[in-house]
């Protein structure tokens, strides 16, 4: 052996390591509001009540500059529908170029077979279509929109047709908490890779609605016990959900947890469509702008996204057992219902003492 | 054996962290429990340290393991025989995982087919 390294030990078992979070110099995933233009008016939309001005073609370029440069991997354009957006279509490509993995939520309304191939052709790495139920009456009802589920089976199918890796989105609520085997079914016969089921948020529209549409934490609770068997089995389509809270039910059967507690601010981050810079979507507190601030040290230093990886057990979660693999559930619902990051999650069931 | 990865994969070196692992390698510091190279795969994240990123980055479909364990020994200042079977132990392990492919080397005759 010649001059090796005075720490140089050994090559066996060590090269893989845990995820540590401070080992991230970026996001894993941006989820960018390139609009906050919608056609729709969704009962639980987050973003409706933004009124904040959107980047121009220049300065959304930059902002995939800025991303690139930091190595983010997953470009996800959501809030808005992204179609409004004149110019989707170069800035994908320019992004997609620039080595990012883009994919967008869309409500599907305006995919036509057009569309379809030019979001082929953009390089879109997937594409979720939002279907609430499997029933058209109730997501049109629930999407506000009449005829919006045909219109999104046939995006959905149109996109599968030009070969783009489809990704079936719902919001799991009081409209499908029940049903939702049949929605899982209906994504399967669609084509979809992935049903993603995620669970309602109580941020803008969703809080002025949460009466009416949010589960109670014992309907949570069932939903998850019922839905992680389908999770764990061979559907032919994957089931994905996440919820930190998902914790409470014993190991982490089906969980595949990437982190303890919320993801937001540990692996992802948001910018509005004004380019200002939140933990999360549905956390609607600015941390810096994507164009104004230095993003890696926006990353690295935050007051709020320290707080948010370093929470406080806080009421009920005081002393409870589950607190370290839960850190307190969803910090964005605890912030919308309670005004703290450290408070309970109000979708959790656990009782104090738990 | 030729490793090549999946393309699938997403990974990235974390900035700053490559630099500051060989800064404390030099050192003679701790520096294996840095993660220097994040991946992800099938909706799950892992990171590897220094050496494991070292390798990582050399996997193209070309390298073979001799090659790539003979650099990671210069690299390290390492006899390549201890490391080799380390290398190889490292990507048959990512291989189980689906993260690389082994295809056989060819060996140094060359191409596979003969002429009748």
């Amino acid at each position: 052996m010649g001059d090796s390294f005075p720490g140089f030990r050994s090559l066996r078992a060590e090269m893989e390591r845990p995820l540590t979070l401070s080992h991230l110099a970026s996001p894993i995933t941006v989820n960018w509001g390139i609009t906050a233009r919608c056609n729709f008016v969704c009962s639980h939309c987050f973003s409706r009540l933004d009124r904040s001005p959107e980047l121009s073609g220049e300065e959304a370029r930059r902002v995939v500059d800025v991303l690139a440069a930091h190595g983010v991997m997953f470009l996800n354009y959501g809030t808005g529908e992204p179609l409004l957006r004149e110019d989707l279509f170069s800035l994908t490509e320019y992004a997609v170029d620039k080595g990012l993995k883009v994919t967008m939520n869309s409500n599907g309304s305006l995919i036509d077979q057009a569309a379809a191939r030019r979001i082929r052709d953009a390089g879109f790495h997937a594409v979720g279509i939002s279907i609430d139920a499997a029933d058209p009456a109730a997501h049109d009802a629930f999407r506000r929109m009449p005829g919006s589920f045909d219109k999104a089976l046939r995006a959905a199918r149109l996109l599968r047709e030009n070969g783009v890796r489809l990704t079936v989105s719902s919001v799991i609520c009081k409209v499908n908490h029940g049903a939702f085997a049949a929605l899982v079914s209906l994504a399967k016969e669609l084509g979809a890779r992935t049903i993603d089921l995620h669970n309602f948020k109580c941020s803008g529209m969703g809080g002025l609605n949460k009466e009416r549409l949010d589960l109670s934490p014992e309907e949570w609770k069932t939903f998850y016990e019922r839905a992680i068997p389908l999770k764990l089995a061979e559907t032919g389509i994957e089931v994905a959900f996440d919820d930190p809270i998902l914790s409470l039910l014993g190991g982490e059967e089906g969980a595949e947890k990437l982190v303890a507690g919320s993801v937001c601010g540990k692996l992802s981050l948001y910018i509005r469509p004004d380019g200002a810079i939140t933990p999360c979507g549905f956390i609607p507190v600015t941390i810096g702008h994507v164009l104004r601030d230095d993003f890696g040290a926006v990353w690295r230093d935050s007051d709020v996204l320290a707080h948010l990886r370093n929470k406080t057990a806080a009421g009920k979660c005081a002393g409870c057992a589950k607190f370290s693999s839960c850190l307190g559930g969803c910090t964005a619902r605890a912030f919308a219902v309670y005004g703290s990051y450290d408070a309970p999650d109000p979708h959790c069931w656990a009782e104090p003492g738990f | 054996m030729r490793p090549k990865r999946n393309p699938d994969i997403v990974w990235r070196l974390e900035k700053g962290m490559q630099e500051l692992a060989w800064d404390k390698a030099r050192k003679g510091e701790e520096y294996e429990d840095l993660g220097v190279l994040t991946l992800m795969t099938g909706g799950t994240i892992h990171q590897l340290n220094l050496v494991g990123a070292e390798i990582w980055t050399r996997i193209n479909g070309i390298n073979s393991l001799e090659k790539i364990a003979a650099e990671i020994a210069v690299l390290f200042g390492a006899d390549p025989a201890d490391i080799e079977a380390d290398v190889g132990e490292f990507l048959t392990g990512i291989a189980e995982k689906g993260w690389v492919t082994l295809s056989p080397d060819s060996g140094p005759s060359g191409p596979k087919w003969s002429a009748r």
